[in-house]
């Protein structure tokens, strides 16, 4: 035992200084090749996130003069007030309650679908997984409108529905059809961190609940259901955000009276040429959007 | 030096057992013809996991399944416990048929190899979840959950998450989510495969010991020859997912029915021989052995003698007609510390026979030399006649 004690390599004579700080000296290096690679997508961030987002900020306390130009000086709080308009404030309500909708139907119908594809042989899941991305292959905006042509007054559904009901039935231009888009075009961000979670499940445990006297059901509340949370939160926000502040979908398939936050930000900059309050309607909405990340964050750190 | 190898006391294989002669009991499980396929569906080929299998494991016993991986061992285990369905024959538990039934119908528990504790509850949830699902009232479901904490030693972590306990704790809680119900039956998957040397050997000597506390019937899984030694009653050793033989340690150990039990379970010597008569075999070399075969004379058989049931004499020494003996020259020699092995090559005419032999490293114990001549001698009880 004793010779393994002894060092492989002669150690420095004992008056030689030792070299402090060589290895202070790497690790500087060392992050200094860190900031290297991540430079390109530090710059991407900041000219196309940051800086974008300080002007929206900016601008959000700036006046629109009378003709519709923005006056950046004379800083406000006039257009944050009006957030509180009755009209804002139902838009706003609109867009929460069809983004939980839709939410709450994608979770409904993409929950047993990641499950199932979870559960299948490695060959039969590939399969199944191209089949969720391929609507990713063709244009949003294009497949929107294609939903136009389904749900419009010659579409299967209406010229099925009419007879049996005996009355004009009216689906485009609905939120029944703006829901319908929107669960349609997020469903995959629903799908895929549902598949991720469930894939990761150690089905033993569901084996050990119904060793320990649990029915099916009851084992997939107390053990699948529960395990499955961080999916279930982060498919939850990633199709709650962007339907919160959709824009195509809404403006394609919803009517004047359906009108969401992302089209009335929209009419803002445009039509209505007031800068300074659509600045600050995209301000709120990105808050609301931050409030739902850090829930998410939150529960997702308790539970991992 | 004779006094070096006292004469074997037989017992085990020709010793009636006590709880098989009285046959009254009821077994606890009651495996017959159960066989299981896996596959086989378009075309491929099924696997045969479990084929014919026919045991019967008595009520309150230790009882271990042994065998290589992929013997079919863990298959036998999930058929008891519910989780798969046999392909043909039949389960019973206490004389109830539960081949069929859904794990959570059937009165017996399962300690999982990777333990499957619920991550997201506490240990104390964890072990009361199978009371909770049985709907037993509060109370005794406290007073119960005490209970078995103390029986596994854990009450100072009951309000711990499973991730926040070692190895050898979670095992417990894995045990104790088990016994806490009361089964009929306890099936443990190779439960202490995780855990590290010193850890598993302690951890079987307790499992032993609740075993014998809680009465229960252990029916317990593992590839560890050794660990099955230790801890069971009667063993049931398993290849390519039929079951070879069923009997105590001793048994097993001593008289090997099967080349690959002999093979399996310790080190031994196997001597092809051809039967000279009822009582005695010939070696390739020529030596004659007493041995019962049961066989035809003049069919091959193959004979198993243990290393450490032989023992060395110097090639000189006198004979002792009691005892079955070979000469031969040393070969090589392993120190082992606690023992002594030696490779022997016989001498006689004929095709040599390779022997090992094993000594106790004990005081007043012969140490041979490489090359010595020596003499190899052993009781004719330690010779097993092997089936195949
Ligand atoms: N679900 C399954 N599907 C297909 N083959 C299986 C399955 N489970 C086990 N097997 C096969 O059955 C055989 C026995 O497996 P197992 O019972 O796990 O062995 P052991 O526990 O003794 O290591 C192995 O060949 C294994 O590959
Ligand atoms: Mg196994």
């Amino acid at each position: 035992m004793a010779t393994t004690l002894e060092p492989r390599t002669t150690p420095p004579p004992a008056d030689a200084a030792p070299e402090l700080g060589l290895e202070a000296d790497a690790e500087r290096a060392e992050s200094r090749r860190g900031l290297l690679i991540g430079l390109p997508s530090l710059a991407y961030l900041v000219v196309f996130f940051a800086l974008p987002l300080v002007i929206v900020v900016v601008y959000s306390f700036a006046t629109r003069s009378r003709t519709g130009r923005t006056i950046l000086g004379d800083w406000n709080l006039d257009s944050y007030a009006r957030l509180f308009d009755p009209l804002v404030l139902e838009i706003a309500l609109r867009s929460l309650w069809l983004a939980l909708l839709t939410t709450l139907i994608s979770l409904a119908f993409g929950y047993p679908f990641a499950y199932y594809l979870a559960t299948r042989s490695p060959k039969v899941r590939g399969i199944l997984l191209v089949l969720v991305m391929i609507p990713f292959w063709s244009n949003f905006l294009v497949r929107t409108y294609a939903w136009r042509v389904i749900l419009g007054r010659d579409g299967p559904f209406v010229r099925l529905l009419e007879p049996i009901l005996g009355t004009d039935v009216q689906l485009l231009f609905t939120p029944f059809a703006v829901v319908l888009g929107l669960v349609y075009g997020y469903m995959p961000f629903m799908i895929l961190p549902l598949y991720a979670t469930i894939e990761r499940l150690d089905f033993s445990l569901v084996e050990a609940a119904r060793d320990l006297y649990a029915s099916g059901w009851q084992a997939f509340l107390k053990v699948t259901w529960p395990l499955s949370r961080p999916g279930v939160i982060a498919g939850s926000l990633l199709v709650f955000i962007p339907s919160f502040g959709a824009y195509v979908t809404p403006e394609i398939l919803g009517g004047g009276r359906t009108t969401m936050l992302g089209s009335y930000i929209v009419r803002q900059f445009l039509s209505a040429r007031d800068w300074p309050f659509g600045s600050a309607l995209s301000v709120a909405v990105l808050l609301v959007m931050l409030a739902a990340a850090v829930v998410y964050l939150r529960s997702g750190g308790r539970n991992l | 030096m004779t006094e070096m190898l006292r004469e074997p006391r037989v017992r085990t294989a020709l010793a009636p057992d006590p709880v098989a002669e009285s046959g009254t009991k009821l077994p606890a499980v009651a495996m017959q013809g159960v066989t299981k396929r896996f596959g086989g569906g378009r075309g491929g080929d099924p696997v045969v996991a479990v084929d014919d299998l026919h045991l019967d494991i008595r009520d309150g016993e230790f009882f271990s399944l042994l065998g290589p991986s992929g013997c079919g061992k863990t298959t036998s285990l999930r058929m008891i416990a519910g989780f798969e369905y046999p392909s043909a024959g039949s389960v019973r538990i206490f004389d109830q048929e539960v081949g069929l039934e859904p794990p959570n119908r059937r009165p017996v528990n399962t300690v999982f190899q990777s333990y499957a504790l619920f991550p997201h509850m506490t240990v104390v949830q964890n072990i009361a979840f199978g009371l909770e699902m049985q709907k037993v009232p509060d109370d005794e479901i406290a007073t119960r959950v005490g209970e078995v904490l103390e029986l596994v030693q854990l009450s100072g972590q009951a309000r711990r998450k499973p991730s926040q306990l070692s190895g050898g704790q979670q095992q417990r809680v894995a045990l104790a989510r088990a016994l806490v119900n009361h089964p009929k039956v306890l099936l443990l998957d190779e439960p202490l495969g995780a855990l590290d040397l010193k850890l598993r050997q302690a951890m079987q000597l307790e499992l032993k010991r609740i075993q014998e506390q809680v009465g229960i019937t252990f029916v317990y899984v593992t590839h560890d020859q050794e660990e099955a030694l230790t801890m069971s009653d009667r063993i049931g050793v398993m290849n390519l997912g039929q079951l070879l033989q069923v009997g105590p340690p001793e048994a097993i150990y001593d008289t090997p029915r099967t080349r690959f039990v002999a093979d399996f379970i310790g080190d031994t010597n196997l001597l092809s021989a051809e039967v000279v008569d009822a009582d005695t075999a010939r070696l390739t070399d020529g030596t004659v052995v007493r041995v019962a075969t049961g066989r035809p004379v003049g069919a091959t058989v193959t004979l198993a003698i243990r290393p450490e049931k032989l023992g060395l004499w110097h090639a000189d020494a006198e004979r002792d007609l009691r005892l079955d003996a070979v000469t031969g020259r040393i070969r090589r020699m392993t120190f082992l510390g606690n023992a002594i092995v030696y490779e022997i090559v016989t001498e006689t005419s004929g095709t040599p026979v390779e022997l090992t032999v094993r000594q106790g490293n004990t005081p007043g114990i012969e140490h041979f030399e490489p090359d010595e001549r020596v003499r190899v001698r052993w009781w004719p009880t330690s010779t097993a006649a092997l089936e195949d």
